[in-house]
């Protein structure tokens, strides 16, 4: 037999260099793609606070940017390498630096008149006339109310209903059970925007035309299906022993539902609850179409009749109005992280 | 504390009969271990008593009065499982709790930490379940099921998860434990070793029926069964389809019999049956052969660590004719019937 030439010390060298390399590429790659995603947030937080009489200055916000993107990279980098309250504290230094040197560099851009609409009434008549806008036109406030109501009732509703139905779905067997957990799947196959003719036939004939209970009822039902599926999977995750064993215990099925089962799925419902209150804070389609004129409003819909003037677009109040309008989703978002990166866990066991 | 007795107690799935027409009756404070492979009906019959399946048919009786449509909760029934079943979200004291907050308790606390003492967790008692280990979590398990005083204490293979150290010193504990309180307990497990070494009685099943119940000594020496003189033991016994003109051996019994010994019965003499080694498997105290002989495949151990003999080894094995079993074609045993030589020259 002969003796073997491998040069081992070059092929581990080869190794580790084509390992960081690739690490690398893939790194530089996920960069550059999320740039175009991250980029509009950053203009609309910048124009919301550096627009003037209706126009953004194209020079600010590429200052912003460089001022911006290398502090959110090294951030990323940072949280990469830190753990715990490391990490906050570079959060924190992160937002001060950025905040800083933005007055460095925009000092004199910088600006908060967009705002005025959160303390103004009448801060669209103002901009159109009393004529054109007819004096219909909301406080925000009262958008952002209406919003906040029509989100959190059909998350209840939503958490309440998906919570029991995929209990029973898990646990017992009854005829036709099949046939509904696949039906729940293909009602998710139909575009929720075909059905606004024949939804408004139905709520104008029962009478909620009008009404904030209308999207309410309607958006809760296009979601239940995926919700019902995504609990389901949590409660076929709990294990039969432990609902058993609170049975011989002495517990009622009610009483062992709630004292043992509710507890091993709250996960999934702060996760599913986060989800549905998310969809109804940006429902637009079924609360333009089940309006006949302005009889509610809400945060979309104020948005969406902010941007419209007859003397051209005030960016500046658009993109304030918008940051309002972001900032509750993603300070759910930021809450609920932790249960809503486990909903997988729990969803794929089907 | 109860007498439990089963009266032909059936449990029918849509196609398939899981529990078919079982007798049984257990003495108050008696430990019982149900015995089979898996999907004989023993978990079965466990959850019938437990409640948590209704019978499809016969009876259930505590202290003679049939349970059958009682619900678990009033069934006053410790369960332990194999997965121990802890509630994750409540601390070791709120689990051995639980059970008492369905009763109307003065003392609950006072009686929840004498059976955490009894089983010796106290130190554990303000961790969650999933900061135990396997054998604290079982004597959790074992301490919520006994907390209440229950009729009939149920275990379903409570040591399977553990390792075989800890399954050594569990079975023990789990014995020293239930013997002090006195409660009716019924085992259910398919290790054989585990059903043994805890219970009082055996009861062995297979699909869905009883074949034998018995002591261990009973189940090992004078299986009634096929089913049960293979099951109990390992090795298993060698289970030998004998024509008797062939093998030299003269049957108590007319027709085609199957012909029963023990490994340990058979060893290696100067006279017997010509057999050849064909595979060798030392076992630490013990080496088991595997050969083959006039009356077939046969399996035959000695008390060596290491092996006396090789792959293609030639040796003779004798037995005495009197430890042989003999079995009707249908399974049964034939009573006091065994083998005996034809001519001397073999003994």
């Amino acid at each position: 037999m002969t003796h073997s030439t491998t040069d081992w010390d070059a092929l581990a060298h080869r190794a580790r260099w084509q390992r960081q390399a690739r690490t690398a590429a893939i790194t530089l790659f996920l960069v550059a793609v999320s740039i175009p995603i991250i980029l509009p947030y950053f203009w609309m937080v910048m124009i919301a606070f550096t627009a003037r009489t209706g126009g953004a200055e194209a020079d600010t916000l590429w200052t912003a940017c460089a001022v911006l993107v290398p502090i959110t990279i090294g951030y990323a980098v940072a949280y990469q390498m830190l753990s715990g309250r490391a990490r906050l504290a570079a959060a924190g230094l992160a937002l001060a630096l950025a905040i800083a040197l933005l007055f460095v560099f925009l000092g004199d851009a910088l600006h908060v008149n967009n705002f005025r609409f959160l303390v103004n009434p009448n801060v669209v008549e103002e901009l159109r006339g009393k004529a054109t806008a007819g004096a219909q036109f909301p406080w925000v406030w009262s958008a952002f109310f209406n919003s906040l109501v029509l989100a959190t009732v059909q998350m209840l509703i939503v958490v309440a209903v998906s919570t029991m139905a995929a209990y029973y779905l898990s646990r017992f067997h009854f005829m036709g059970r099949a046939a509904f957990l696949q039906s729940l799947l293909i009602l998710q196959a139909f575009p929720a925007i075909t059905l606004v003719i024949p939804i408004f036939l139905i709520v104008y004939w029962v009478g909620l035309l009008n009404t904030l209970t209308a999207p309410i009822l309607v958006i809760t039902t296009l979601e239940l299906p995926f919700f019902i599926f995504i609990m389901k999977g949590f409660f076929d995750a709990v294990p039969w022993d432990t609902e058993m064993s609170a049975l011989t215990d002495g517990a009622t099925r009610r009483q062992a539902f709630r004292m043992v089962v509710l507890p091993q799925v709250t996960t999934g419902m702060i996760a599913i609850g986060v989800f549905a209150f998310i969809k109804g804070w940006e429902e637009y389609v079924f609360v333009t179409g089940l309006r006949t004129g302005n009889s509610y409003w809400v945060m979309s819909t104020y948005l969406y009749y902010v941007r419209e003037d007859v003397m051209g677009v005030d960016y500046g109040l658009v993109a304030a109005v918008s940051v309002m309008y972001v900032l509750p989703s993603l300070i759910l978002y930021l809450f609920a992280q932790k249960y809503l990166t486990q909903m997988t866990l729990g969803g794929v066991k089907g | 504390m109860a007498e439990i007795e089963l009266r032909n107690l059936s449990k029918a799935w849509d196609a398939s009969v899981a529990v078919d027409g079982i007798d049984l009756t257990l003495a108050d404070g008696e430990f019982a271990a149900i015995l089979g492979p898996s999907g004989c009906g023993k978990s079965t019959t466990l959850f019938m008593l437990s409640g948590v399946y209704t019978p499809t048919g016969g009876e259930i009786r505590f202290d003679g009065a049939v349970v059958n449509d009682v619900e678990p909760r009033d069934r006053n029934v410790g369960i332990v499982f194999q997965s121990y079943a802890l509630y994750p979200n409540m601390s070791v004291l709120q689990n051995i709790l639980f059970p008492l907050r369905f009763k109307q308790v003065d003392d609950a606390d006072k009686r929840a930490r004498e059976m955490a003492e009894l089983v010796q967790i106290t130190p554990l008692l303000d961790r969650r379940p999933s900061q135990l280990s396997g054998g604290q979590q079982q004597r959790v398990a074992l301490a919520r099921a006994l907390v209440k005083r229950p009729n009939l204490l149920l275990l379903d293979e409570p040591l399977s998860n553990l390792d075989a150290t800890l399954r050594l010193t569990m079975r023990a504990e789990i014995r020293r434990i239930v013997t002090e309180l006195g409660v009716t307990t019924i085992l259910v497990t398919h290790d054989q070793l585990e059903a043994t070494t805890m219970a009082d009685r055996v009861i062995c099943m297979n699909a869905g029926r009883i074949e034998q119940t018995g002591s261990a000594e009973d189940l090992y020496l004078r299986p009634d069964t096929l089913f049960v003189a293979g099951f109990i033991g390992s090795p298993p016994m060698n289970l030998l389809a004998v024509d008797p003109s062939a093998a030299g051996l003269r049957l108590d019994v007319d027709g085609p019999v199957t012909l029963g010994l023990r490994p340990e019965l058979l060893r290696a003499a100067e006279t017997g049956v010509p057999a050849t080694v064909s595979h060798v498997e030392p076992m630490g105290r013990e080496t088991l052969y595997t050969a083959q002989s006039e009356l077939g495949q046969v399996r035959f151990l000695e008390p060596t660590a290491r092996p006396n003999w090789a792959f293609g080894d030639m040796l003779k094995l004798a037995f005495d004719p009197a430890d042989t079993l003999l079995f009707a074609p249908d399974g049964q045993r034939v009573p006091d019937a065994h083998a005996t030589w034809k001519d001397l020259a073999h003994a």
